[in-house]
């Protein structure tokens, strides 16, 4: 049942804020007087520390702190991050210690060994150049799979876990009865999110309370690991947020930055404040994807799915994000087997670790890689099986809901084969366009992917709406606005539900001190999460003023969407008139009301993305000439933003496939440690998008909407992968892999040519 | 980044002066500013070149075109679109819009990086290279990777073009930093043609004088087959085959630009 459709598209309203230089990040907001921060980070990527002296740093000019595991323990603080584990067959994964600043051993280039503060910018930077660490070389692992030189005493092997899902026997058994067996082996290099602003913290204590204001994805967690770390009340731990300048995931977890940071402002006695230089980012935030996996189909005769079997080597860096162990296993797993209806499959994961940075949730977190292998492997299928890739998802599609996964997910709803059709029709024309290529000496491809997500975090959320003297409304949310325009969403949200003026509107995030829970941003799941409490405010508010102008006016009143109307009276005031007598009348307690909301389920985002590709094979030189999307997210709230949501995952797609990859030397050095090397796409390497919705809205929350965050990047990999693969078959070329630069085309275009020649 | 001074000549005269200790010249910066950054050098002073107006604009002349060593290349592109198109198409398409708005001439042709894109023109066109002491033929002025002719404090003031019957680039650019991966300069003059090479070797630019002969003999694309010889560069956008392949491919299609008279080619759009 749903109350409402879908909203109107409204103009992004933080836009001349943002783009006229009005926006407040974190480095905007330090206090003066603020003492600068500056991290000493391992210059190699394994090694014993031998000695780490930081004496002649302490007198250098404007030093007022430097800081070292030693001086942390000092403190009479432990000093390490904590990780979520995954529970396996044997027990919980492994835990290896993650100091804030490193202990005896340093494990990864760039890993945070002392920090300094100093008066200047200038003077923390050459401070940091007067500490004299020593170190001792030890074996270093790069080897994204178990037995590569020892890492960490509490992970055997460089082994974190070892975990599967579904069911070994009978997928082994429909295996065994296939009539055929397509097999891939399919990579997914590690890539950086690159946020347009680096991470940054600002750090100040006032008595024994902590205030750190920082550029994340949400406060309460960091609130709650802030208080643990210091061991204080969470009351006594601030955490706020200014503008962010984007996410992706890569901003919703704690770095030792932050800690070392609070402590030091602590010893220091002022406050201090921390920005990332972009070399440091690459070099310290976290990293992404990062597996490898070994998929196999097995099909009947009538090319239906009889089973599903995936294999995956997880890399995870040097120790654990904070949620690295859930990605690659729980939330591939959410999503293992997508649209299709398939009897029996089995996922098994082991996540190693290497001498390289953390590896974390980016963009879909899992679902993109899950999608990737599913996708490419089907695709893969329809080549082998001599089929149209079209033909063979729509013989698999899962027609029934709600569908329970072999993986224990539930599908709600959806229209599969309607979506299929939408795409279909949108990238129409295509052997027109292949001619035309061909007739400019180049190879056209097209790529056909389809994909579901799962949207993740926390289900509940709150929502406290204040009318505040003066005519304004303010919302007080539970998420974290990053850059997608949250504050235009919501605002619309609410002025259409209480008929209010959007700009009587004002959006209040970000602070754990304002608003006492919250459950951030990541996972898709801000719209229907914040949505569905707002609403469930909303409706407290119109609730609370008919009952309160009936008992006024003596008869029943009810709000029409625009005023409320009382039988028998002349007087209709609008909610800012209604809010005004309540106010008069000394009912406070109609003004500022908090409400929570829970998604009983989650919501299946699906859509189905068409990519098409020239390739110029003289260079091997990859350009996007079209892309065509066809999504069902259900309702949309603002229609303008959803498609934004879309273009933006598609072109950070579209950046991984062919450009973007994270490459270290046998040493460990990163050697893609500046744009110099490391490839952003640009506006030219994106073409326009069209994009269009088959919605079935979701029955699992009151707006029937699904999420549409990280759909974008989720349905663009295989889509991308599927159509360099199309554009290369005239070469036999089967499963390159991303990311698809020139001279990798190239490369096995004439690799195939010798293949055929010899 | 290191604590410096910065002087801002607006003479000529004053800046040879400044430059006398151990200043350190100062173009547009597009690559001594990133340098600084990472705390790679500490001139301690640096003397900004940009303020001097001798050494700004495009002029030209019955001998050709000259280019004032502290003009930009978003200017350069400018005043070369008449006189000398496919040079013009080359200063167009260095970097973004804020690089050419920044970066100069001068400043590129001091630096010689081996994927720099102005030493191409100025090597495939036969340039001479004006400096506050001499003046130095193209063919003489580049001496390898980031090696040139000139010495410490130099300055290039302005470079001379002379004017080929057609002219064309074409890049191939390395996906990350946008420089070429490998490009081609390639210059017809009623003597013969000329071209040059950036981006592919580890001598830095240099004239393919195997497809020089071909090309003099007949300018058509089809003339240029074989490749290159020498050492070329390897890294993580391109190995040394590739570029060496490249090499030609760049140089067909400049000369089907050069006759087609649109200037030249680049992988980065137009």
């Amino acid at each position: 049942m749903q109350a409402f459709g879908s909203g109107r598209s409204r103009r992004r309203r933080e836009d001349p804020r943002l783009l006229t230089g009005g926006g407040r990040f974190v480095d905007d907001a330090a206090p003066a007087g603020a003492l600068h921060a500056a991290f000493l980070r391992s210059p190699v990527a394994h090694a014993r520390i031998a000695a780490l002296d930081v004496r002649a740093c302490r007198a250098m000019p404007g030093v007022a702190l430097a800081l070292t595991a030693q001086d942390v323990r000092a403190a009479g603080f432990d000093g390490a991050i904590g990780a979520a584990r995954i529970a396996t067959a044997t027990g919980p994964g492994a835990a290896p210690r993650r100091p804030w600043l490193a202990e005896d051993r340093v494990r990864f280039v760039g890993e945070a060994v002392a920090m300094v503060l100093a008066e200047t910018l200038q003077q923390a930077h050459d401070a940091i150049e007067a500490i004299e660490l020593e170190t001792e070389d030890l074996p270093v692992s790069m080897l994204n799979a178990p037995g590569g030189p020892a890492i960490h005493d509490e992970a055997s092997g460089n082994l974190a876990f070892d975990w599967s899902i579904g069911d070994p026997d009978a997928t082994k058994a429909a295996f065994a009865a296939a009539a055929h067996v397509v097999e891939a082996e399919i990579a997914q290099p590690r890539i950086m999110a690159a946020s347009l602003e680096p991470r940054g913290a600002i750090a100040e204590w006032n008595g024994g309370a902590l205030r750190l204001d920082y550029n994340g994805q949400g406060v309460w967690g960091v609130q709650r690991k802030l208080a643990a770390a210091f061991r204080l009340q969470p009351e006594m731990v601030r955490v706020t947020t200014p503008d962010v300048g984007g996410g992706f995931g890569m901003k919703a977890f704690t770095y030792p930055e932050h800690y070392a940071l609070a402590l030091g402002a602590r010893l220091a006695g002022r406050p201090a404040r921390w920005m990332s230089g972009r070399g440091e980012a690459m070099l310290s935030d976290n990293g992404a994807r990062a597996l490898v996996s070994r998929a196999a189909m097995a099909f009947d005769a009538d090319h239906r799915l009889m089973a599903y079997r995936v294999e995956t080597d997880s890399d995870l860096g040097a120790y654990n994000g904070e949620n690295a162990q859930f990605i690659q296993s729980e939330l591939f797993a959410k999503v293992l087997t997508g649209v299709y209806d398939v009897p029996a499959a089995h996922l098994r994961v082991r996540g190693v670790y290497t001498n390289a940075a953390p590896v974390d949730a980016y963009r879909g977190a899992g679902r993109p890689e899950a999608q990737y292998v599913l996708e490419r492997t089907m695709g893969l299928a329809a080549r082998r099986l001599g089929v149209d890739p079209a033909d063979l998802r729509r013989r698999n599609f899962i027609r029934r809901f709600p569908h329970r996964t072999p993986t224990g997910e539930t599908y709600d709803v959806g229209d599969f084969p309607r979506v299929l059709d939408g795409a279909l029709a949108a990238s129409g024309g295509f052997e027109a366009r292949r001619a035309a290529a061909e007739a400019r000496g180049l190879r056209l491809g097209r790529g056909l992917a389809f994909y579901i997500e799962s949207i993740l975090g926390d289900p509940v959320e709150g929502a406290r709406v204040v009318f505040e003297e003066g005519g304004t409304v303010a919302l007080h949310v539970g998420t974290q606005s990053n850059g997608q325009g949250h504050e235009t969403a919501y605002a619309g949200f609410l002025a259409d539900h209480l008929a209010l003026p959007d700009g009587a509107i004002r959006i209040v995030q970000g602070d754990s001190a304002l608003i006492p829970k919250g459950g951030g941003t990541g996972g898709s799941r801000s719209m229907t999460a914040q949505g569905t409490a707002t609403l469930a405010a909303a409706r407290a508010v119109i609730e609370g003023f008919e009952a309160f102008l009936a008992e006024l006016e003596g008869a029943e009143t009810a709000f029409d969407g625009e005023r409320f109307r009382t039988a028998g009276s002349n007087r209709a005031p609008d909610m800012l008139e209604a809010a005004a007598m309540a106010r008069a009348a000394g009912r406070e307690d109609l003004l500022d009301l908090w409400r929570e909301g829970r998604l009983p389920a989650r919501s299946f985002p699906n859509g189905c993305h068409v990519a098409e590709v020239e390739i110029d094979p003289e260079t091997g030189l990859t350009r996007v000439s079209r892309y065509d999307v066809i999504d069902d997210f259900g309702n949309m709230v603002n229609p303008m933003l959803v498609e934004g949501q879309v273009h933006g995952g598609v072109a950070q797609g579209i950046g991984q496939a062919i450009g973007e990859f994270a490459a270290h030397d046998g040493d460990g050095q990163l050697l893609t440690a500046s744009f110099m090397d490391y490839a952003m796409p640009r506006a030219h390497d994106v073409p326009p998008i069209s994009f269009g919705t088959r919605p079935t809205p979701c029955p699992a929350n009151p707006l029937g909407i699904k999420g549409c965050g990280e759909a974008g990047t989720v349905g663009a990999l295989a889509a991308m992968a599927n159509a360099v693969t199309d554009a290369l078959a005239p070469w036999g070329i089967e499963t390159l892999q991303m990311p698809f630069t020139p001279q990798r085309v190239w490369n096995a275009i004439q690799g195939a040519g010798r293949a055929a020649a010899g | 980044m290191y604590a410096f001074d910065i002087e801002r000549p607006t003479s000529l005269a004053d800046a040879k002066a400044l430059l006398a200790g151990e200043a350190q010249a100062l173009g547009g910066g597009q690559t001594l500013i990133p340098t600084l950054k990472q705390r790679l050098a500490d001139p301690g002073t640096l003397v900004c070149l940009s303020g001097i107006a001798e050494m700004k604009g495009v002029t030209s002349g019955p001998d050709g075109v000259a280019i004032g060593g502290g003009t930009t290349h978003a200017e350069a592109a400018e005043g070369l679109k008449d006189a000398i198109p496919g040079l013009a198409y080359l200063a167009s398409r260095i970097g973004d819009p804020a690089v050419r708005n920044r970066g100069t001439i001068g400043g590129s042709l001091a630096n010689d990086d081996p994927s720099a894109c102005w030493p191409a023109g100025a090597l495939g066109l036969g340039a001479t290279i004006v400096t506050d002491a001499r003046e130095i033929a193209a063919d003489d002025f580049f001496q390898g990777m980031f090696t040139t002719a000139l010495e410490d404090g130099e300055i290039v003031t302005a470079v001379r073009f002379p004017v080929p019957e057609a002219s064309a680039y074409s890049k191939m650019i390395q996906p990350a930093s946008r420089f070429p991966l490998v490009a081609a300069f390639v210059a017809r003059f009623p003597d013969g043609v000329r071209v040059a090479i950036t981006g592919a070797s580890e001598d830095g630019v240099f004239r393919w004088r195997e497809a020089e002969g071909a090309l003099s003999a007949d300018f058509s694309p089809e003339v240029v087959t074989g490749q290159p010889e020498g050492p070329m560069i390897a890294d993580l956008h391109g190995t040394a085959d590739y570029r060496r392949h490249l090499c030609a491919v760049m140089t067909r299609r400049a000369v089907r630009a050069a006759l087609d008279g649109t200037g030249g080619l680049s992988s980065a759009g137009a």
